[in-house]
């Protein structure tokens, strides 16, 4: 019996290890913040910290498609970066491993109503940096059936990709990879989960980048990140996936000057 | 954009606009609420009716653009409606009030942008005329246009449904009241967009195809199609032309700058995409001292960054061969 009641006792602490109070006050003062520290940042020490910065309009103009862009570059040592919307229904959009490139990342969300941006960028040391931003929306972003779905044969274009490689300086590049795909949430009517999950990124089998994508990723993923890659590289590998385990590979000549 | 949704934006904001108060509303109500619209003679019995350079806000009320009207021999014919129904009544005391004891023969639509044509309601849909794309097009967005404006403009809006035109404008001229009327059936803002010339005054009406000192918008645009119209204007005779937003020109004031924008626009874009740029770090390009001065010109290329980047990046970028 001693045992038992030790036991639940364990697992309490363990399934709530934060309580209320327990996390910095939230600057965007979103309902959801608790929430969201505890299920995603509660990890790790959690700073709000600006030099996370997160560039999005205030106002989204098209609710399946509000740009983001993160820069975190004014950190040191980044592992990872993890973002969310605090009252999308399904609130994780991605999370970022630049192995070996800079802590930047641009892409693009649906958001099903107004609200807060939310990005984590993970230290060496374990801590959350937070920064964020609130954004204005009308509704239904993540409800509405993507564009594709309006033409016909849609699945003949899956997983067409088009990408820019421009070398900043000798060891920093800007890549930016647009790979057709539907990224079906699931919450549209009578249209299943269907979405890009994974973008790997190697350069002579090291890993650049990892990248993980969830349902609010808006369709036909566009991503753009800064490899430190050298001058010696020629090719960067790329490999993706979707949650049908459909894959997709291709490989991305990496020019050895910088462009003018 | 509607799917499944049984309950629009717009009906819950006519819901908790009759029960109550209305936060949103910041104390006005419904009988507060007015248009002050003035009646401006840009040409003998022509009139522009000039909204604000500004964007859709609660204190303007939507009222952000150029309508018209002017008498021919018959009656009086009406270029656009506004954007709701409140407006629309509005603009129709206003007619009366400025040439009295005539009546209304046609009213124009020159695209479905909701700015344009939310005032139809008051109006008899078979005076109502627009080419059929346009027609078209305020079938497929009219809806989602209202619940967006309601959420933008709140209770100005109460009431408001969209009315699409009755009449199909398929000719290139047409006698109207007595009147000759020359029509350009153009697309480029939207895909459909309808100009009007009266031939008696030489007033060229040119709806959104023109903006002056106030940034074009581009929500349903193709660039290049909008410019090859532009162009189509320029040539095409007039005394003056009434912009969809701005003052009217007696010169080629209007088609010129939104040309020259719109050159801009497109090359600023290509250069952004090109460079690789995130859309956010296209937003923030720097916007040339000539277009400094034109009404809301940084939110509206933040906005056309979402509505054109991809096309952009989909024409510039490299193809890849992908495997499996």
């Amino acid at each position: 019996m001693k045992r038992i009641l030790a036991a639940s006792i364990l697992s309490v602490s363990l399934a709530a290890p934060a309580l209320a109070g327990e996390f910095p006050e939230d600057p965007l003062k979103s309902v959801m913040w608790e929430y969201m520290a505890e299920r995603f940042f509660s990890d790790g020490k959690i700073v709000f910290d600006p030099r996370v910065r997160v560039h999005t309009p205030d106002s989204a103009e098209n609710q399946m498609l509000v740009p983001v862009t993160v820069d975190a570059r004014g950190l040191w040592g980044v592992r990872e970066i993890l973002v969310v919307a605090d009252l999308n229904p399904l609130p994780h959009v991605l999370t970022f491993h630049p192995d070996q490139a800079e802590p930047f990342i641009g892409f693009r969300l649906k958001v099903e109503q107004a609200t807060a941006i939310r990005v984590g960028v993970k230290t060496v040391d374990g801590t959350w940096y937070m920064g964020g931003k609130v954004i204005d929306a009308a509704g239904g972003g993540c409800t509405a059936p993507a564009s594709v779905h309006s033409t016909k044969n849609w699945m003949a274009s899956l997983g067409k990709t088009r990408a820019l490689v421009r070398r900043i300086n000798d060891d920093t590049l800007r890549v930016k990879v647009r790979m057709k795909h539907p990224m079906d949430t699931g919450l549209a009517d009578g249209i299943p989960v269907f979405h890009m999950n994974r973008i790997g990124v190697e350069s002579g089998g090291d890993s650049v980048a990892r990248i993980a994508l969830y349902e609010p990723v808006s369709e036909d993923p566009t991503v753009t990140i800064m490899p430190k890659v050298a001058k010696q590289a020629s090719v960067l590998d790329f490999s993706a996936s979707d949650t049908e385990g459909n894959t997709y590979s291709y490989h991305l000549p990496v020019p050895a000057e910088p462009a003018l | 954009m509607q799917a499944g949704r049984r309950y629009t934006r717009r009906d819950f904001f006519g819901i908790a606009a009759s029960g109550c108060a209305c936060v949103a509303c910041g104390g006005a109500n419904a009988q507060t609420l007015r248009y002050d619209l003035k009646a401006v003679e840009i040409a003998p019995q022509s009139y522009a009716v000039y909204g604000a350079q500004e964007y859709f806000t609660f204190q303007n009320g939507g009222n952000i653009v150029n309508t018209a009207f002017f008498g021919v021999p018959d009656g009086v014919v009406v270029v656009d409606t506004g954007p709701s129904r409140r407006y629309g009544e509005a603009f129709q005391e206003l007619i009366a009030a400025t040439l009295p004891g005539r009546d209304v023969v046609r009213v124009f639509n020159t695209h479905h942008h909701p700015d344009h044509f939310f005032g139809n309601q008051v109006f008899d849909r078979g005076l109502i005329a627009a080419p059929q794309t346009v027609i078209d097009n305020i079938d497929v967005d009219g809806v989602a246009f209202a619940d967006n404006l309601y959420r933008l403009v709140g209770d100005w809006m109460r009431g408001t449904e969209p009315v699409a035109p009755g009449l199909v404008i398929d000719m290139d001229r047409e006698d109207v009241g007595g009147r000759a009327l020359s029509y350009l059936r153009l697309a480029g803002h939207t895909s459909a967009d309808f100009a009007l010339r009266d031939d008696a005054t030489g007033v060229l009406y040119a709806g959104d195809l023109a903006f002056l000192d106030r940034a074009p918008t581009t929500p349903h645009a193709d660039l290049d199609i909008w410019r090859a119209s532009l162009r189509t204007l320029l040539a095409t005779d007039r005394d003056v032309l009434l912009p969809g937003h701005g003052p009217a020109d007696p010169k080629n004031d209007a088609i010129l700058q939104t040309l020259d924008y719109l050159d801009w626009l497109d090359g600023s874009l290509r250069d952004a995409v090109q460079k690789g740029l995130t859309m956010t770090e296209a937003m923030a390009v720097p916007i040339p001292d000539r277009f400094a001065a034109l009404g809301v010109v940084r939110s509206e290329f933040e906005r056309s960054v979402v509505h054109l980047f991809e096309r952009f990046e989909d024409e510039l970028y490299e193809s890849v061969p992908v495997a499996d």
